[in-house]
This record gives C-alpha cells, sequence and structure tokens, in this order.
C-alpha cells in the first residue's frame, strides 16, 4: 500500500485533514457573514429607493405617486413596485397583489412565467395606501454559492496538494530510511565497517551523523574486544605453551615410569583447558558474526548424513546406535565447518547423556522457507525448566556433573545456529531429548 | 634434515630446537623476523617453522615476501591465533601446514616430517603400494597379497593417507584435518573406530601388521622386518 505504515505520510494525512477542516469552516464563516452584509445592503436600497416614490404621493397624492413609481420602474437595474390599498385591494404595479406585513419580507411570485423569490419592503403611506418595492433576491443566492463554490474548489485543491506532497515527503523519507535501516541490517549481519549515508544538512542528516558516530564508538568497541580476546589468547597461550614444553620435557627426561606417568597427568590437565579456552575463543569469534562473509551453499542433509557415518562405528563401539534417516537435499547457505562441527556437538551431546543401548537418530526436513536439523534420543530426557539453559556456557544438569565434556557443545550450537540466523530449540523427544535447528533455506 | 626455525620466544626456542636436534635434525634458529628472511632467502632448508606473531616483522609478512621471491620450502606456520579466519589467512599467504600453540612436540615433528618428504606436485601417482599391499587411485581398489580387500569410502581415504606418509608418523590430528576436514577436537574417538576397523579388513590374517600404533603420537604403516 502507498504509503502505508510510514510515520511521515500519517503525520502529512493528519496535517492536510486539519488544515483542510480549517479551510472548511473558514468558507462557512465567509459565506455566512458575506449574505448577511449582501442582504443589509439589499435591504438599505429598497429603503432608499422609494424615498422619491413616497415623497410624489406626499406632494400631490395618489397621481404624484403613480408618476414617481412609473419614473423609478424604468431603468435595467430598476426595483419593483406596488400600491395597494390599506385593505389590501391591488391598485397598481407588478406587487400590488402581494400580501405582506409591514417592514421587510421574502415571497415567491410569477413573473412572466418565472417563479422567482423576491425580498419585499412593505410601508403604510397613511391615507389608505401601502407601499411596497422589492427585488429578485436570487442576487443574494448566487453570491453565497459564489463564494461557497471558492472555498469549495479550494477545499479541494489543498487536498490534492495535501495528499500529494504527503506521498512524496513519505517516500523521500522512507528512502532514507530505508538507507538508514538496510546500514543497521547489513551491520547485524557482521558488516561492521557500513555507515548510514549523510546528505545535505537536515535533522535526519543530523541523525545519521550520531547514529554513524554511535557505531563508530561500537565499532572500537568490538576491535578493543578482539583485540583483547587476541591479546589474552597470545598473553595465556604464551605461558601455557611454555608450561606444556617443560612438562613435556619432564616427561621425556623422567627415568622413573610412575613419575612420568604423573607428568603425563598434568599435560593432559593442561590441554584439557586448552581445550576449554579454544571453544570459548571459537564461540566468541562465531558471536562476532564476521564469519558470514564466508558463507556458501551447502547441502545440510548431506552434511549431517556424513556426520551420521562418520560417527556411526564410535557410537556402536560405545554400545549406542546412531541412525540417520535420509531425506531431500536441504540447501542453506553457510559455513560447513561450523555447521558441521554443530552436528559433531548435537551427536556427541546425545551419545554422552543417554545409558548404553539407546537410539541417537539424525534428520533434517525441508520446510517451506526453511530446513530443519533434528537430533532426537531415546535417553531420560531433561527437565523442561532445565532445557533452554542448556545453551548456556558451562551450564551442566545435575546428573551430568560427572560426565566427561566441557559444557560449551551446547552453546556453539546456539552460536552457530544464530550465526546463520536460525534457530537452536531443544524439546521432549518423547522420551527422550530432541535437538532442532532451524534455517532459511538458501534464497537463490 | 635442515630446519630454520624462526620464533621469538627464547625458552620455546630453545626446547625446540634442543628437542628436534635429538630427532636427528640440524637446526638453525633466527629470533627475529628480518634475519628469519634473511636465512630463509640464502640458504636451502628442507623444512621453514615459522612463528606467525613476530616482533617487529610478522610471520605473515615473511611468509609472503618469501613466496613472492619463489621460494618454494615448505613452511610451518606455528601460530597462538586459531580462529578459522586466521587458519585460512595462513594458508593463502602460502603456508604448507598450521600448527596451533601450544602443540605436543610429537604433533610437530610428524608434521615437519610430512612436510619434508612431501612428493613435488606436479608428479601423478596411480598406484601406492606398501609391502605387499596395493592401493589401485584410478580404480579405487585395494588388494592385499593378490586378495581384493572391499573398503567403505572413509576407509579408503584413511588407508591412502597412511600410505601416502609410509615410514612416517601420523597424528591424530593430522587425520582429523586431513580426512574429516575437522578443525575441532571432537570429543569422540572417532580416529580410532575407524582405525581399528581399517586395521582388521588390512592386517587380520596376516603374518606382518602393516598399521602400527606409535605410542604417543599416532600411526604408522611401514613394512615391519
Amino acid at each position: 500500500m502507498l504509503g502505508g505504515g510510514s510515520s511521515s505520510f500519517r503525520l502529512a494525512a493528519l496535517y492536510t485533514a486539519g488544515f483542510s477542516i480549517a479551510v472548511a469552516v473558514l468558507g462557512l464563516l465567509t459565506m455566512l457573514s458575506t449574505r448577511a452584509a449582501v442582504t443589509q445592503q439589499f435591504d438599505d436600497r429598497l429603503q432608499a429607493d422609494r424615498a422619491s416614490v413616497i415623497d410624489g404621493y406626499n406632494k400631490s397624492g395618489l397621481p404624484g405617486l403613480l408618476r414617481e413609481m412609473g419614473e423609478a420602474s424604468a431603468g435595467p437595474n430598476a426595483l419593483l413596485f406596488g400600491v395597494q390599498t390599506a385593505a389590501g385591494a391591488p391598485v397598481q404595479g407588478p406587487l400590488a397583489g402581494l400580501k405582506t406585513p409591514l417592514g421587510v419580507s421574502t415571497v415567491r411570485l410569477s413573473l412572466q412565467g418565472k417563479s422567482e423569490t423576491l425580498r419585499v419592503l412593505t410601508t403604510d403611506l397613511g391615507g389608505g395606501y401601502r407601499l411596497l418595492d422589492g427585488d429578485k433576491a436570487g442576487r443574494i443566492e448566487a453570491l453565497s454559492r459564489k463564494v461557497l463554490w471558492g472555498f469549495g474548489l479550494a477545499f479541494a485543491a489543498l487536498l490534492v496538494i495535501g495528499i500529494v506532497a504527503g506521498l512524496a515527503l513519505s517516500r523521500a523519507m522512507q528512502k532514507r530510511m530505508a538507507a538508514i535501516s538496510g546500514t543497521a541490517e547489513a551491520i547485524i549481519d557482521g558488516d561492521l565497517a557500513r555507515r548510514v549515508p549523510v546528505r545535505g544538512d537536515d535533522d535526519l542528516s543530523r541523525l545519521a551523523i550520531t547514529l554513524n558516530r554511535m557505531l563508530d564508538r561500537i565499532g572500537a568497541l568490538m576491535d578493543s574486544l578482539r583485540q583483547v580476546t587476541s591479546d589474552v589468547a597470545h598473553d595465556l597461550r604464551t605461558p601455557l605453551n611454555r608450561l606444556r614444553q617443560r612438562l613435556e620435557r619432564s616427561a621425556r627426561q623422567a627415568e622413573d615410569p610412575a613419575h612420568r606417568a604423573e607428568i603425563e597427568g598434568a599435560l593432559r590437565d593442561v590441554d584439557a583447558i586448552l581445550v576449554t579456552f579454544a571453544a570459548l575463543l571459537r564461540i566468541s569469534e562465531v558471536e562476532a558474526g564476521a564469519r558470514r562473509a564466508a558463507f556458501r551453499r551447502v547441502d545440510l542433509q548431506a552434511l549431517v548424513r556424513a556426520v551420521a557415518e562418520d560417527f556411526a562405528p564410535a557410537a556402536e563401539d560405545a554400545g549406542h546406535r546412531l541412525e540417520f534417516q535420509d531425506g531431500p537435499p536441504a540447501w542453506i547457505e553457510g559455513d560447513s565447518e561450523l555447521l558441521t562441527q554443530m552436528t559433531v556437538n548435537l551427536v556427541e551431546n546425545a551419545l554422552r547423556h543417554t545409558p548404553a543401548g539407546s537410539t541417537v537418530r539424525l534428520s533434517t526436513a525441508v520446510e517451506p522457507g526453511a530446513a530443519a536439523l533434528v537430533v532426537v534420543d531415546n535417553g531420560p530426557g531433561v527437565p523442561e525448566a532445565e532445557r533452554a539453559r542448556l545453551f548456556d556456557r558451562f551450564y551442566r544438569l545435575e546428573r551430568s556433573r560427572s560426565t566427561a565434556g566441557s559444557g560449551l557443545g551446547l552453546a556453539m550450537v546456539q552460536a552457530v545456529a544464530r550465526l546463520h540466523r536460525g534457530e537452536a530449540r531443544l524439546m521432549d523427544g518423547m522420551p527422550g531429548l530432541k535437538a532442532r535447528v532451524v534455517f532459511p533455506t538458501a534464497t537463490s | 634434515m635442515k630446519l630454520l626455525l624462526v620464533e621469538d620466544d627464547q625458552e620455546a626456542a630453545a626446547y625446540l630446537t634442543r628437542a628436534l636436534e635429538e630427532a636427528g635434525h640440524a637446526v638453525e634458529h633466527a629470533d627475529e623476523g628480518r634475519e628469519g628472511l634473511l636465512a630463509a632467502a640464502g640458504n636451502p632448508y628442507d623444512v621453514i617453522v615459522l612463528d606467525r606473531m613476530l616482533p617487529e616483522m610478522d610471520g605473515l609478512a615473511i611468509l609472503r615476501t618469501l613466496r613472492a621471491a619463489r621460494v618454494r620450502t615448505p613452511v610451518l606456520l606455528l601460530t597462538a591465533l586459531d580462529g578459522i579466519d586466521d587458519r585460512v589467512e595462513g594458508l593463502e599467504a602460502g603456508a604448507d601446514d598450521y600448527l596451533v600453540k601450544p602443540f605436543a612436540f610429537v604433533e610437530l615433528q610428524a608434521r615437519i616430517n610430512a612436510l619434508a618428504r612431501r612428493p613435488p606436485p606436479q608428479e601423478v601417482v596411480t598406484v601406492l603400494q606398501v609391502g605387499d599391499l596395493r592401493m589401485d587411485l584410478l580404480k579405487r581398489t585395494v588388494t592385499r597379497a593378490s586378495m581384493r580387500i572391499d573398503l567403505q569410502p572413509r576407509e579408503f581415504q584413511l588407508l591412502e593417507f597412511l600410505m601416502r606418509h609410509a615410514g612416517r608418523v601420523v597424528t591424530r590430528t593430522m587425520l582429523l584435518e586431513g580426512i574429516w576436514n575437522f578443525n575441532f577436537e571432537p570429543q569422540t574417538n572417532i580416529v580410532e573406530t575407524h582405525m581399528s576397523r581399517l586395521r582388521a579388513k588390512i592386517d587380520r590374517g596376516h603374518p606382518r601388521e602393516l598399521i602400527h600404533t606409535v605410542r604417543g603420537s599416532g600411526y604408522m604403516m611401514h613394512e615391519s622386518a
């Protein structure tokens, strides 16, 4: 819809409506006051133009009156006259037959076959006669209509101009808003270098400049975060590297097998710290979103099948069954390395937290606009209240505290799903746990 | 083997030099970038072990300069950064392999050996042979003592990797990277399970084992005496 949902269009429409109502009220008031003034003028003329006729009557009685009346009736804009007796019997003139009270009144009269509205002034002359003078009142009506018509035109023009201007304004605003929201979308997608285009010097440009300054600040914070992460990686890995090397060297030099076994145990501990450290750094890297630049078309179905095939022998050796349910290709835009790691984490999570003899089933599904990966087991499951928390870093179920694992596997799953604009959810697998990750499908 | 180690951390360099020398290599050490670049450009080495983060001139710049100067010596990049982009960046700059610090010495040793005796890329091998085990890469068939062995695709890849590195240690991480393309550590021992299935098919019923476990390091394929 044109302009629909645009705040600038709504604003313009509201403004136009308000202005139009004001014009309409102004038009009505103008019409009324014009009409009153014109009527007053009309009545003044009725008063003034009978003066010569009354004079004639006062000087020479009825014959004088009739003479003056004949003179006053001549001419293009002359008034209409009439004389009647005090009892109302017509004496002479086109208005002589009217039955009007004294003073000004409005009457209808048929003149030369045309029905006309007249405004008539009735005067008692004394001596048994009444004088009537009047004119066609149509002029007053015509003038009022003209005033109304003029204001009507102005009203219509105002509406049209208002709507067109509102549309144009909202188009222009929408275009600039689209530029701002396009920039925001690009930044959400990981392109932190994007900035809002600034045009001219108005309030929107000033807003754009403020937004850009905010983005610069966020960019600087992200850079320093990355710098810190990188520094931590370097600064912590260097001493850990030395520690590992020393332990390794001691293990090589140890003569006593018990002593060597002890050192090798310490080496394994250092390695476990390093694995956790690497997993944390990797989650941060994925959450930073920079990986989207490397997205390719990936068949999720083929990728999941490969993981299922690679892990089936190991699952079997551990007394589990790992099954893959075949399906149609599920193309999504993504990073196959991260998607593989995500799938591996889900499979390992299912294998690790279900007793021997359990079955883990992997499948993919294609839905309109989406592709889903489903990993479901028939193990003991997870209480609903705890399911969402399993995506938190280092969150572990009470019963799994003694089980191997870093507590970071599902956090990584969540990070990878979000990177792909997907959603990871844990549900009741009836009876076990069901993990479902939905991705938007590839557009091209 | 003649190695060049470019590493600014004195203690790490001393340890690596000693351990590599104990393993029978001749090691030259450069502790900053420019010196390393001059040494690498002017002397024939079998493998260059290059730290990525060096003061003054960083490892990637050295690597790019070397490759631009058509020095083709295999380079193993050592790094404290194991971001996915960092790895891609390192390989694109011309590194032949990439090892994240800290690492087990046996891992470094295995990778140096794998790089050093790599056949020139233009040489196309169609048949691999170790003892009486024969792999035809065109027909995708494997025979031992003229008996046909049926392998799953992953088992075939695994065997090919071992045969191409015959006589050298292949670590678990090398297999994860080379065959599964996993640049992370899965918690499941998928290498071991696939290896034990491959072994059952290759070595069972034969007097001489061809696939050997090297304790604490990985696997090695060779014709044992």
